[in-house]
């Protein structure tokens, strides 16, 4: 039982993490109308930046935070300015083929630069625990846990209650009458991709005290963040959180009681039944579900 | 051309291409004319469902669940793998059932996630699976030649295996295409509720395409396990070397064309094998890097692809020449401002 | 029995109400015109009908069966038809493919469709572009390729969306007698128009949408007369030019 207990709280505060991760996602996806299919290899490139900023300055990955997400930023918005934004009115084949397209090329990049070894950060409260409630808590994961609600909340907020949240909204409303309206709508394209990838940037940051990263890592972070986007619904911030945690529970849990190795494996299977029994997302909250393609 | 000029030169681009292993080639350029062949008929098989818009980035699920099956019944049953073929065919039916999951609830890039998804679940399985599959040490093809087991000493009867297989596929095709699917396929790709509002089934029509193209794939998975003697799943279910870069051909030649991956795969499949092979080993990670930036380069230069592009360039001088109006590019965006040009 | 009636039809989105508690019949053979100002809800309730959109409540009848939980292949293949405000054609493939699409769900046949499809094209006068991208026509030229797409699905019902905005006043008024003569096939017609003067000398009745309600149903000239017609189109002017 305890072993349970233990184990469902990783991954519960392990989901929020994802949680973060697919909101990145989801908010591109609204804005710009673009799958990004490297959305994991942002989160990698993050990771990475904080392992070499720990490895050349001893750099703490969470101060790193300071630094990867500024720099995540940079890197959204020169992906969008330089690849999305001249195919933005192809077809939407063909914007999967370009962020592919991004994602083969990063994932070998990386490889390339720093070779197929699994990098970690080795720092004084990388095992460290605590007790809650006769459970042994991950240190790191707590953290993690907390600075990804803590980006959430804030990203919620700005989106209500800010000028710019509100000019999201619109252009992910109605693209062209929010352009008529005179919101510079590739301006904003730009602050969302480099919103999306500051969010994986700072999430590859959070799990490095406890994930090892390698330059293929991405994909597996990308398909998470695809089945919690479904799963809770597009367009909802907190159906994406309530479903970063379910699959952060439902993965850690199959990881520790069925296989280690199998963890994805039943994550896509859960994804399938409840495509099948409840397509609208289990929480029901999905604002546009025909924006995720659901028919 | 007259028509008896184009039948000749029909009858004679036959004639060299049944010719090819006689011609003295290297064994270098017959491997390559080999994988050639493998991959004309993957991206055909590929195309099927993308004549309808599908775009499934999971066909290396149908690929190794192929090349397991057939070997899987090789070594523990000692059936040949023509069974093997008709196993394959099973197994990819299934896969593709399941895969036609998602096809009813999602479409579009979200689709194409889902079967991204699967490849990668089906891939991790097959590596968990060790008492089945060994592993990552993977499986060996029993050392049994001759045409009943589908198994030789040198490449000229896998040229023709694979040319025969391909031949199969590019009909399939095109039979497919000039059929009442391709119509409502070719309907939906532009726009799936016009074409759902004339009274077409959608759904039926695309996981019968999503059907064909897994069998049709999961044959070259056979080939394949046939040709290199040794199975695992890293590389039977990469995603690079036979999901995408079969689409790769698809898109690059045009994808709404029964000869366009015919194209693309004679195009890119020698290029990728030179980049491979200029490449040494640490350096590997560079051709599918210089693929992520080809297919971005293809996607802002080319929307329709290669194909396409061509009937454009000659489509734009005959209309200008004509009647002065202007030329209009090929479909861009599904339903998207097509109405408003006038208005 | 009317071929199509609704009870009760209502559909928000968000918190606005864009069809609110419509009922109304259709009888076989009518031409019936639907208007009112913008964003009455006249678009949404072809929607409805053609089954694009599921209702949030109430009940649409068509030739005496239920059709409210149907799919649009389903309500097509039972005879509804449609063309689109923003007309939307297969690009990518010729005018003739175009209307061989709907032709191909009964008829088996890639051949007979294509000799069908021709005919259809002829006998709406556009089987000159039979070989033509519709993205190379003009817009009065494609309206009629979207109503010969419309055609083939053999509609009892078809719903005609603001098939004649953005004609010229000679487009128009060679399309008038053509939706007339469309009536003549036996196919019952209900159109959205803004050009009211156009719609009201070809319907047999109106029908008058403002605010999601239905506020006025009739033969042209009582509607005309009526004053909370007057009232939702004031500072309207009926238009029969250019949109």
């Amino acid at each position: 039982m305890e072993l349970f207990l233990q184990t469902a709280i990783a991954g519960l505060l392990l989901g929020g993490v994802y949680a973060l991760i697919s909101i990145g996602l989801s908010l591109i996806f609204g804005v710009v109308r673009i799958i990004n299919f490297a959305h994991g290899e942002l989160v990698m490139l993050g990771m990475f930046a904080t392992y070499w900023l720990w490895r050349g300055f001893g750099l703490d990955p969470y101060l790193s935070i300071l630094i990867v997400a500024p720099l995540m930023f940079g890197v959204g918005v020169l992906i969008q300015r330089t690849v999305l934004q001249p195919i933005l009115s192809s077809s939407a084949i063909m914007k999967i083929f370009a962020t592919v397209g991004l994602s083969l090329v990063l994932q070998n990049l990386a490889l390339y630069l720093w070779g197929g070894n699994y990098r970690s950060v080795r720092v004084a409260y990388s095992t460290a625990t605590i007790k809650i409630g006769g459970a042994a808590v991950s240190v790191p994961r707590l953290v993690a846990f907390a600075v990804a609600l803590v980006l959430v909340a804030m990203l919620f907020v700005v989106l209500k209650r800010t000028m710019l949240g509100s000019a999201l909204r619109a252009v992910a409303e109605d693209r062209d009458t929010a352009a008529l309206l005179g919101l510079g709508v590739s301006s904003l394209y730009l602050v969302t991709f480099g919103i999306g990838a500051a969010l994986a940037g700072i999430a590859g940051a959070l799990l490095m005290p406890f994930t090892s990263a390698t330059p293929t890592i991405g994909v597996g972070y990308t398909l998470i963040a695809f089945v919690v986007v479904v799963l809770g619904g597009m367009g909802n911030t907190l159906g994406a959180l309530l479903g970063g945690l379910l699959i952060g529970v439902v993965e850690t849990l199959a990881g520790t009681y069925i296989d280690p190795q199998l963890p994805h494996v039943v994550v896509f299977g859960l994804f399938i039944v409840v495509l099948l029994i409840r397509p609208r997302g289990l929480f029901g909250l999905g604002r546009g579900t025909e924006e995720v393609g659901l028919r | 051309m007259t028509r008896f000029g184009k039948v000749g030169a029909g009858v004679f681009a036959v004639l060299v291409v049944l010719a090819v292993p006689y011609l003295g080639f290297s064994e270098f350029v017959l491997h390559n004319l080999v994988l050639i062949m493998l991959y004309v008929g993957l991206a055909s098989a590929w195309n099927i469902p993308a004549y309808g818009g599908q775009l499934s980035l999971g066909h290396a699920a149908f690929f190794g669940l192929g090349a397991y099956a057939s070997t899987l019944l090789f070594l523990h049953k000692d059936l040949s793998p023509w069974f093997g073929m008709l196993a394959a065919i099973g197994v990819a039916l299934v896969a593709a059932l399941l895969m036609s999951v998602p096809l009813l609830r999602l479409r579009g890039p979200f689709f194409t996630l889902a079967t991204l998804a699967m490849v990668e679940v089906i891939h991790r399985l097959a590596i968990y699976l060790r008492s089945l599959t060994r592993g990552s040490e993977g499986l060996t093809i029993p050392f049994k030649t001759g045409w009943a087991y589908l198994s030789f000493t040198s490449r000229a009867p896998y040229y023709y295996l694979a040319l025969g297989l391909a031949t199969i596929t590019v009909l399939a095709s095109w039979l497919i295409r000039r059929s009442r699917l391709g119509y409502h396929l070719r309907a939906a790709a532009v726009d799936e509720e016009a074409v759902t509002a004339l009274g077409v089934k959608l759904v039926r029509l695309q996981v019968a395409a999503l059907l064909v193209s897994a069998a049709l794939t999961s044959l070259f998975g056979v080939f394949f396990a046939q040709y290199v003697y040794v199975i695992d799943p890293d590389t039977v279910f990469s995603s690079t070397q036979f999901s995408i870069q079969p689409a790769l051909a698809g898109i690059i030649g045009g994808m709404g064309t029964v000869a366009g991956p015919v194209i693309g795969a004679v195009l890119l499949t020698p290029l990728g094998e030179l980049l491979r092979s200029s490449l040494s080993g640490s350096q590997q990670g560079l051709s599918f890097l210089i693929y992520g930036l080809v297919l971005i380069a293809v996607v802002r230069l080319l929307p329709g692809g290669i194909v396409s592009g061509a009937r454009n360039v000659s489509g734009r001088l005959v209309r200008r020449r004509q009647s002065g109006q202007p030329a209009s590019g090929p479909a861009r965006s599904v339903g998207v401002g097509i109405g408003k040009e006038d208005a | 029995m009317s071929l199509l009636e609704l009870e009760s039809v209502r559909k928000s989105f968000g918190g606005v109400r864009a069809v609110d508690d419509v009922s109304c019949s259709f009888e076989e053979g009518e031409i019936v015109g639907l208007i009112g100002p913008n964003g009455a809800g006249k678009t949404t309730l072809f929607n409805l009908v053609s089954g694009l959109i599921r209702t949030d409540a109430g009940r649409i009848r068509f030739a005496g069966r239920d059709i409210t939980g149907l799919r649009p292949a389903d309500r097509s293949r039972r005879g509804i038809g449609r063309t689109f405000q923003v007309v939307r054609p297969f690009t990518g493939m010729t005018v003739l493919e175009n209307v061989m699409v709907p032709l191909l769900v009964r008829e088996r046949r890639v051949s007979a469709a294509r000799r069908e499809a021709q005919a259809a094209l002829d006998d709406l006068g556009i089987g000159h572009l039979a070989d033509r991208d519709p993205a190379q026509l003009t817009l009065a030229q494609r309206k009629r390729v979207e109503v010969a797409r419309a055609l083939a699905t053999r509609p009892r019902l078809l719903l005609l969306d603001e098939v004649l905005a953005g004609l010229n006043t000679a487009e128009v008024a060679e399309a008038l007698p053509f939706v007339r003569s469309v009536r003549e096939r036996g196919v019952t017609i209900l159109m959205i128009e803004h050009l009211v003067a156009a719609l009201m000398s070809v319907s047999d009745r109106v029908l008058v949408l403002d605010r999601g309600r239905l506020i006025a149903s009739g033969p042209s000239d009582e509607v005309q007369r009526n004053p909370a017609v007057i009232e939702a189109y004031l500072g309207e002017e009926p238009t029969n030019a250019r949109g």
